[in-house]
């Protein structure tokens, strides 16, 4: 497979609001192929944000390269095909929806590269029914629930037709019935249309719908691999502030107490199997 | 709730007038005032009534919803008809004690005044009823478009409001949030001499304001995530067309502009 | 002495096009030492609920009384009873504005009319309680901390107050696991300390079942259930799922277990306590 999203040794460096200088990324070596699911997982200050918004080139690295599709992003005049190419939707969706009317909104990426009159409208038809909100065309935006508006943003991204989008934790803001519609919305995606995802998150749930998660801690990346791979880790991640699946954390306390369980447990029904086998 | 409070007086519907395009409307609007400030004798006022009340007839709006429209004003007409009722100048006393005095002209002119007044506030509110804000601001837009080379930041301005008519609900639900919230922590917007007031509203201001900026921050972000880089070059989904209504509609607030100056100045003109 | 609500109605918007019954014939009491977490999709009505519970929001019909005064009134004695109550909200970071933490603390003690002494005394024992070093913030600005650290002030500024009930709107919303349970450590060792009531709105069932003691369901407007979190789990799986709620994991992973002829009991109600019965099922100590 391609590769879409390529990352040599990237650091970030900014200073603080005391001029202390301070690495939210170090030393990153990655690559997203084309087609994947990637959930990025990480606690707050962990760099994942961060390393989210190289991938749109609204950061640019201090050292190391991003090279979209192999365009790097500190080159001036790549800026607006890599940002064509990788959509970003945002954590608040309040925050990233500009008009006041659903289907002006999905226009308004198309509007900004220039694409002909007639070709927005089916761009934006089509953006709306991938996302499931086609009939909420005409509604005002401040009246649809969270799931909803952060399905109009993703509308609005997919009207731009990206290879590849960018969710920076569009979950941490809504209910439960929200978050399973984004996650469904974005796994349709990514199998139907064969859209890249890089999907970062702090809900392990949501990570284990990906192909491979990569987990950051210090602006590093600590380890990555297929969902059972990383959340086999339960001592690892919670080092780093974060949590595995309830089974996965019973299995690892068992083995601990000299049961003997196989490896690669998170699921309930893996566990039970497991132990009443 | 603060969040009761509906944007706009937009009034749905699918009447003629709903159909125009906004600029023709907007067009329509200033043809009108003008019509208003050239008018001169009864005969004047009685057509440009007519004319109001034909296109609240086309426009199907409730008639008492337009006539309400005047109701935040009403002390101002009031007055207008009042102060011009006692000082106009003139021979025809109608009634006068002590040194009150009411002119056969300066009743003319309290009427005539008051009455430009209601007509303004009418013609506007049927613009506002008939045409939704957003439809509005592309209207303003493309009729600012040719100015653009005399410096008149036309995109900037409709993008601007734009934003505005998306964010005020945002925000009038979050000054309903933080106003509760303080009120749990036992602030009082309601008590105390103005001093005092101003200054309690203080913990609703500040997180109004910093929210409102860290918005405006998070929204420019995803903005040009989207690859908004200003006017240059923006295509729109939504071009504005001119139909044939829209010509008869223009036609016909001329011609009424044009008998409005007859009336003015053709006695004039057939002495001439 | 409790919150009562008795029959309490509300609707929004009442006599408009957009009327909307928010809550319909609640009757409830609240006593002080109960943990009581509320739990019910976005739209049920749980918010509206727990807003008339300090009088932010005035019953359309019923009664609301907090100490056995009914609220809905004016005056000393029913503000002095509202401010008994505490409410933290959704994201209260957002409602910060003073220029340093000690005068954002500060602000809930002095409206509530405590002399200055006092009040000094009410922010350092708040910021203790969530994990705040007086020296070190109390004279910072509050515009220049981490999100996290933000949230904690926020909280310290209700906790000032020395409520007797507390109110807790999703207080863990956004925050990553870390952060999470260290919001909750502190909200449990203030609710041990102080035998306060807690009312905690959340939409985690994990939390529900890890927390409280009482467990109220809303649906519609109403209470559709009301017990403990072991009891309403365990034996009301269906309702639950009808309304789109769920069951915490730790009951998912039991049933599973149940299923394979193991036996759990039916009050587990911690990973542990799970632990410790698989342990001696398979003849661990």
């Amino acid at each position: 497979m391609q590769t879409i999203i390529e990352v040599k040794n990237l650091t970030h460096v900014y200073t603080d609001s005391e001029n202390k200088e301070i690495k939210a990324l170090d030393g990153i070596n990655l690559e997203i192929r084309q087609g994947e699911f990637v959930a990025v997982i990480g606690a707050n200050g962990s760099g994942k944000s961060t390393l989210a918004r190289h991938f749109n080139a609204l950061q640019r690295p201090s050292e190391g390269v991003c090279l979209i599709e192999g365009m790097d992003t500190t080159v001036e005049e790549n800026l607006w095909d890599i940002r064509q190419h990788v959509g970003m939707v945002f954590q608040n969706p309040d925050n990233q929806i500009v008009a006041a009317i659903v289907e002006e909104d999905v226009a308004f990426g198309p509007e900004n590269i220039g694409v002909p009159t007639a070709e927005i409208r089916t761009r934006v038809d089509a953006a709306l029914a991938a996302v499931g909100m086609s009939d909420y065309a005409k509604h005002a935006p401040h009246l649809l629930s969270g799931g909803q508006k952060q399905r109009v943003a993703i509308a609005g991204v997919l009207a731009l037709e990206p290879k590849c989008i960018v969710l920076d934790e569009p979950t941490a803001m809504l209910d439960p019935q929200g978050r399973k519609e984004i996650v469904t919305t974005v796994k349709k995606l990514n199998r139907e249309k064969g859209i890249t995802v890089v999907y970062i998150t702090h809900y392990m749930e949501e990570a284990l719908q990906a192909d491979r998660i990569i987990v950051m801690g210090e602006g590093k990346l600590k380890m990555q691999g297929t969902p059972k791979e990383v959340f086999s880790h339960v001592r690892e991640l919670y080092a780093l502030g974060l949590e595995a699946p309830l089974a996965a954390k019973i299995a690892d306390d068992l083995r601990q107490s000299g049961l003997n369980l196989q490896q690669g447990i998170i699921t309930n029904e893996e566990l039970a199997e497991s132990i009443c086998r | 709730m603060l969040t009761d409070i509906a944007l706009g007086q937009y009034y749905p519907g699918n009447s003629l007038i709903h159909k125009l395009d906004p600029r023709t409307k907007i067009l329509i609007t200033l043809f009108f005032i003008v019509a208003i400030f050239l008018a001169s004798g009864a005969v004047s006022y009685g057509i440009l009534w007519g004319f109001v009340f034909l296109i609240i007839l086309l426009s199907r709006l409730p008639l008492m919803l337009v006539l309400k429209s005047i109701k935040p004003l009403w002390i101002i007409i009031v007055l207008t008809m009042v102060i011009h009722m006692f000082t106009g100048q003139g021979e025809n006393v109608i009634f006068s004690w002590k040194f009150f005095k009411v002119t056969q002209e300066g009743l003319e002119m309290g009427l005539k005044m008051s009455m430009r007044l209601i007509l303004l506030l009418l013609i506007s509110s049927i613009l506002t009823f008939t045409t939704s804000p957003i439809v509005l601001t592309d209207g303003i837009e493309a009729l600012l478009r040719p100015f653009k080379r005399f410096g008149v930041p036309a995109h900037e301005l409709a993008m601007m409001m734009t934003i505005a008519l998306r964010f005020i609900p945002t925000l009038l639900e979050e000054t309903d949030r933080i106003m509760k919230a303080q009120t749990a922590r036992g602030a009082d917007f309601s008590s105390g001499n103005l001093m005092q007031r101003a200054k309690n509203m203080l913990p609703l201001l500040i997180p109004l304001f910093i929210s409102a900026f860290r918005r405006a921050d998070d929204l420019a972000v995803a903005m040009e995530a989207r690859c908004y880089r200003g006017g240059e070059g923006r295509s729109r989904m939504h071009e504005l067309v001119y139909y044939g209504r829209d010509y008869a509609a223009l036609a016909t607030v001329f011609v009424l502009i044009g008998l409005m100056a007859f009336i003015r100045w053709g006695n004039a003109l057939c002495v001439l | 002495m409790p919150i009562t609500l008795e029959n309490v109605e509300f609707t929004y918007m009442a006599k408009t096009p957009y009327e909307r019954k928010a809550l319909q014939g609640v009757s409830l009491t609240v006593d002080k030492g109960e943990f009581v977490a509320v739990i019910g999709h976005t739209g049920s009505g749980k918010s509206t609920l727990v807003q008339h519970l300090n009088g932010l929001l005035k019953p359309s019909a019923g009664k609301v009384t907090i100490d056995g005064l009914d609220i809905s009134g004016k005056g000393e004695a029913v503000k002095k009873a509202r401010h008994q109550v505490g409410m933290v909200f959704q994201y209260p970071e957002h409602q910060i504005f003073a220029e340093t933490v000690f005068e954002d603390i500060a602000f809930g003690p002095r409206n509530k009319g405590m002399q200055e002494n006092e009040v000094k005394q009410q922010v350092q024992d708040a910021m203790r309680f969530v994990g705040l070093d007086f020296e070190t913030f109390a004279s910072r600005s509050p515009f220049q901390l981490s999100g996290g650290q933000m949230r904690r002030v926020a909280i310290a500024g209700v906790i000032a107050m020395d409520p007797d009930y507390l109110i807790l709107d999703e207080p863990s919303a956004g925050l990553d696991p870390r952060s999470r349970d260290a919001v909750f450590a502190e909200i449990m060792a203030l609710y041990k300390k102080r035998r306060m009531a807690v009312i905690l709105v959340t939409h985690s069932m994990e939390e529900a079942a890890r927390y409280s003691n009482r467990l109220l369901v809303i649906s519609g407007g109403r209470v559709i259930l009301d017990g403990s979190p072991a009891e309403i789990y365990q034996n009301h799986k269906n309702e639950l799922l009808a309304v789109s709620m769920d069951v915490p994991q730790l009951f998912k992973l039991s049933d599973e277990l149940r299923a394979r002829g193991m036996e759990i009991q039916a009050d587990t109600m911690t990973a542990e306590a799970l632990e410790a019965q698989i342990k001696t099922a398979k003849g661990l100590k």
